[in-house]
């Protein structure tokens, strides 16, 4: 950590000897309104030490607008994701750096003293200070009003609210009795907690400040219940919805919902700046139009958008490089980062009495996971391009370790029919499907979202496969919430969703998804439910495995060494492969990023991930540039 | 007339407290609500902590409270005329549709203009050439028409118009007039999309209009008044335009009452696969989404529309047609 801050420090001296802002051209997006004195110079409108990008990018040129397809209208999210601008965030490494936040300190893993840069301003050019962060502590995340259930849950530690300090204009403090592990990596993610809100914007709509006749015939003009409600649908600084909210991202959104082309303008107050002083971002705005998601590889194959991941998968790929004549762009494609792209949960809940004790019988899961001939579906389904196996970290994760992902993981019926016979079932009835304990065949109903023909070819080839051990199975498609509510009620008995979302954890980050944590974890989710309700419902963990992971958990949320952490990471991924919780399939999957061959410093390889790395955010979209500054759109 | 126009008027008042009902009913029969839609979706993006604005949401829009309890809250609001906040935009639900409502008029009255166009003459042409090549040729292109899956072709004529006129995809017009203010260039813009979803909505409908023609028109010509006519020397054109055209007429003057709706409602599909920004798409996703105030509102607009059209349908025959007599039927 010190020698992290040193050498943020040193970059910093280092940007202020070698560059003055005022060497750099102004942005002749906004020259006129310089000129005419609407607008103050560039110099001014930086903080004193603005974000220096030097990481051997290429210099660009201003200019130009990034047209995107986004497939409905409350995609303008995409700007507060893609633009990334967090109190820190991630760099490519996936390491945790200052970035709105000209430095942090954290002490004993629980006080967070965080610095604002002097002369950072809102998109409006209103100055950021620790008022907008006492604003938000005191007035919003505290006020029964507008918070009934109180601050967000990742902000408590055993429950316990962290004390809140200004220590002066620029430097605030957040300190917990116990580590809080979490709390970076939230403010870093994909759709992170915003800590600070615009106070000198929300005050007029605050009950304790504004003028409350003004409030009250706002409230009756938006159809609203009360101040609160319409407070919080002014405020929501992540779905970036509302024109007049300042922001602090690349690009502030222009014009709201219902609408069918979503305008972000640059911010002219931006924070960063390129090695060569130039105020970032490069492009002067974000056009995003609302089409179809059916629409989206066709347009975007006719060249109607310069830069798109959203909306395309890895099967319009050849089409897509089929369009590389006709549309001049280039089509890459970027490894995705789920532990595994679709993964089958047996529910350890289940309420079945029979089928509840086969399921928790660790020889039952590994042998259908040793059942499945992961290379077939990799062959069929993904081109062969995937990697097979369990559902755990990946090859690009410092905490990879190949056992994980290999162990019962190979397709192996000789071994899975031992298991089986192992366990007693080795009754058969005459079309050679064993039965259960109580005489029943063993027929097996996955159920599935069915959102997809990629969930349903899978199945398909697993039903053959787990044929051969004597176990028939029947796919299920039901409606997301239907499915959801029957795991919550353990009425399902195996399901088949997405992998683990993180698949390219550090030390750092959180096993959460490696343990019964959430109700949303669908081999545990009762369990899971326990811990999330602090005990009020669900059911407490009833079996060794899983209670061992919520002991390691805990025990990782309370580390304060990074060796300590990697001792506890590697004890829970080796329990989690051992008891295949989970049933992993294929991971690693393509994702194609359709860039016009004008745009720059977009990288060829890449990381499609949501959180870490917020798809393209990590990238930093503020620093790609049009060939001379041209988007090359009549 | 006057009575009978009364008479309907009354009726209507249950009829769209009954379709308020059913319609309120069918938003809320799938399981869940709105919010749940909203977690599905919050978590299927790989977002923490999605359930912690539940509550919050649940007691803004008054779903903690009983079914028939939001039911009232949604009639009450209708019945002064406001339709309801929309969970989705967080706006209120007519704020959400008008924006887009005249381009659904501009598409659907471009459609049934087609659609008349086309078939008019055909039916007329077919029915007058019974058995001909003609009448042969052009009922099986109307059949075609109908046969062909709406978004199968909408997809098929967008890559065309792209190769071959370098339109762009989808849309109503090129993206760089969407906002812009009015324009000869906004407006050639609109023409050259416009004609896709009109051919596509259109060619559906007129092998139905075109039969009905044919077959109204063939009985009407079978008659003896018209063999009357014809025998005492009236032309041709004539004879088939004063009489027995104006009675095959009656199943196009019936259909006003279907028209209107459809007019605000747009071929709903038909507009997601062409990404028209017409009302369709807005009322589908609400539909999706559970988002029942404006998916409730909307409907119930449709509603309204297919009422007033039934009736003004039901007027116009009367005009039209001696023969059909209201007042017996009030009288029932």
């Amino acid at each position: 950590m010190i020698r992290f801050l040193a050498l943020t420090l040193c970059a910093h001296v280092f940007a202020s000897l070698t560059l003055s802002p005022a060497a750099a051209d102004e942005v002749p997006y906004w020259e006129e309104m310089v000129a005419s004195g609407e607008l103050p110079p560039m110099a001014e409108r930086l903080p004193s030490e603005p974000l220096v990008v030097d990481d051997g990018r290429e210099i660009g040129t201003y200019g130009g607008d990034w047209t995107m397809l986004i497939t409905r209208s409350k995609d303008t999210r995409l700007l507060v994701v893609f633009g990334y601008a967090r109190l820190v965030g991630y760099n490519t490494a996936l390491e945790i750096v200052p970035d709105i936040l000209e430095s942090y300190e954290v002490k004993e893993g629980r006080i967070f003293t965080f610095h604002l840069r002097e002369g950072h301003r809102w998109s409006d050019g209103h100055p950021l200070t620790a008022e907008d962060f006492r604003y938000w502590w005191e007035d919003v995340a505290n006020n029964e009003e507008l918070a009934p259930s109180g601050p967000p849950s990742i902000l408590l530690v055993d429950g316990q609210a962290p004390a809140f300090e200004v220590i002066d204009e620029t430097t605030i403090r957040y300190t917990w009795d116990k580590p809080n592990p979490d709390f970076l990596p939230a403010l870093a993610s994909a759709s992170p907690i915003f800590l600070y809100r615009p106070a000198h914007f929300m005050k007029q709509y605050h009950a304790d400040y504004g003028d409350t006749d003004q409030i009250a015939q706002w409230v009756e003009e938006a159809e609203k219940t009360s101040w609160a409600s319409l407070h919080n649908a002014e405020d929501d600084m992540y779905k970036f919805d509302s024109d007049s909210l300042p922001t602090l991202q690349p690009w502030t959104i222009t014009n709201e919902a219902p609408a069918q082309r979503f305008v972000g303008e640059r911010n002219p107050y931006y924070y960063k700046v390129d090695a060569a002083g130039q105020q970032l971002p490069y492009m002067d705005q974000v056009l995003m139009n609302v089409v179809d998601s059916k629409l989206v590889p066709l347009k975007t194959w006719s060249g109607e958008s310069d830069l798109q991941a959203r909306a395309l998968s890895f099967s319009d790929f050849t089409f897509l490089k089929e369009g590389e004549t006709h549309s001049d762009y280039t089509v890459n494609l970027w490894q995705t980062a789920r532990g595994s792209q679709l993964a089958l949960y047996p529910n350890l809940c289940v309420n079945n009495p029979v089928w509840n004790k086969v399921v928790r019988d660790v020889r039952f899961r590994r042998a259908l996971s040793q059942a499945i001939d992961r290379t077939e579906l990799n062959q069929v389904i993904y081109y062969g391009l995937g990697i097979e196996g369990q559902n755990t970290v990946l090859p690009a994760s410092p905490l990879f370790d190949p056992h994980y992902r290999e162990v019962y993981a190979s397709f192996d019926i000789d071994e899975a029919n031992r298991l089986l016979d192992d366990m007693g079932l080795t009754e058969r009835n005459s079309k050679g499907i064993r039965l259960l304990p109580d005489g029943r065949p063993m027929e097996i109903i996955v159920e599935t979202a069915g959102e997809n023909t990629e969930e349903t070819d899978i199945l398909e080839l697993v039903h053959d496969h787990w044929l051969q051990v004597g176990v028939k199975m029947f796919s299920k498609p039901l409606q997301r919430e239907v499915l959801r509510n029957r795991i919550f009620a353990c009425e399902t008995l195996i399901s088949i969703w997405f992998g683990n979302e993180n698949g390219i954890p550090s030390a750092a980050m959180s096993p959460s998804e490696f343990a019964p944590t959430s109700q949303q974890l669908f081999m545990w989710p009762t369990w899971g439910q326990y811990y999330e309700t602090g005990g009020e419902a669900g059911r407490p963990i009833d079996m060794d495995g899983p209670q061992r992971l919520m002991e390691l958990y805990l025990a990782w949320r309370a580390a304060t060494s990074g060796e300590e952490r990697e001792a506890i990471w590697k004890e829970i991924l080796t329990i989690y492969s051992d008891g295949v919780y989970s049933i992993g399939l294929v991971a690693g999957t393509l994702q194609p990023i359709v860039t016009s061959n004008r745009l720059h410093n977009v990288p060829t390889e890449g990381l499609y991930n949501w959180d870490p790395g917020a798809q393209l955010g990590m990238y930093q979209p503020d620093t790609f540039f049009f060939t001379n500054g041209d988007d090359g759109r009549p | 007339m006057i009575q009978y126009v009364a008479y309907r008027l009354v009726i209507m008042v249950p009829t769209l407290i009954g379709i308020s009902l059913i319609t309120f009913i069918i938003i809320q029969l799938p399981p869940g609500d709105f919010l749940s839609t909203l977690i599905a979706e919050c978590e299927a993006s790989g977002q923490k902590g999605c359930a912690e604005q539940i509550d919050l949401y649940r007691q803004e829009f008054g779903l903690d409270k009983p079914i028939w309890h939001q039911y009232l809250i949604w009639v009450t609001d209708l019945m002064q005329g406001k339709m309801g906040i929309s969970f989705e935009y967080e706006k209120p639900v007519s704020e959400v549709i008008g924006p887009s409502l005249w381009l659904t008029i501009i598409v659907s009255g471009a459609t049934i203009i087609f659609t008349w166009v086309v078939s008019f003459p055909i039916g007329v042409y077919s029915a007058t050439h019974q058995y001909s090549w003609g009448d042969h040729g052009l009922t099986l292109i109307g059949f075609l028409g109908l046969a062909t899956p709406n978004f199968l072709l909408a997809l098929v004529l967008l890559f065309l118009a792209n190769v071959w006129f370098g339109t762009s995809i989808g849309g109503l017009m090129d993206p760089e007039y969407i906002d812009a203010p009015w324009s000869w260039g906004k407006f050639v813009s609109i023409l050259e999309h416009l004609w896709i979803p009109v051919v596509v909505i259109g060619t559906s409908g007129t092998a139905g209009l075109i039969r009905r023609l044919r077959a109204n028109l063939l009985d009407e010509l079978q008659k003896q008044y018209v063999v009357t006519a014809r025998a005492k020397g009236l032309p041709p054109g004539r004879a088939l335009v004063k009489y027995p055209l104006r009675m095959a007429l009656n199943p196009f003057i019936a259909d006003i009452g279907n028209l209107l709706p459809q007019v605000i409602s747009g071929a709903v599909i038909v507009s997601v696969v062409l990404s028209l920004p017409t009302t369709g798409p807005i009322l589908l996703r609400a539909l999706q989404t559970q988002d029942m105030y404006l998916a409730g509102s909307f409907l119930m607009a449709l509603a309204l529309l297919t009422v007033i059209g039934v009736l003004v349908s039901d007027m116009l025959l009367a005009v039209l047609d001696p023969r059909i007599r209201l007042g017996q039927e009030a009288s029932h």
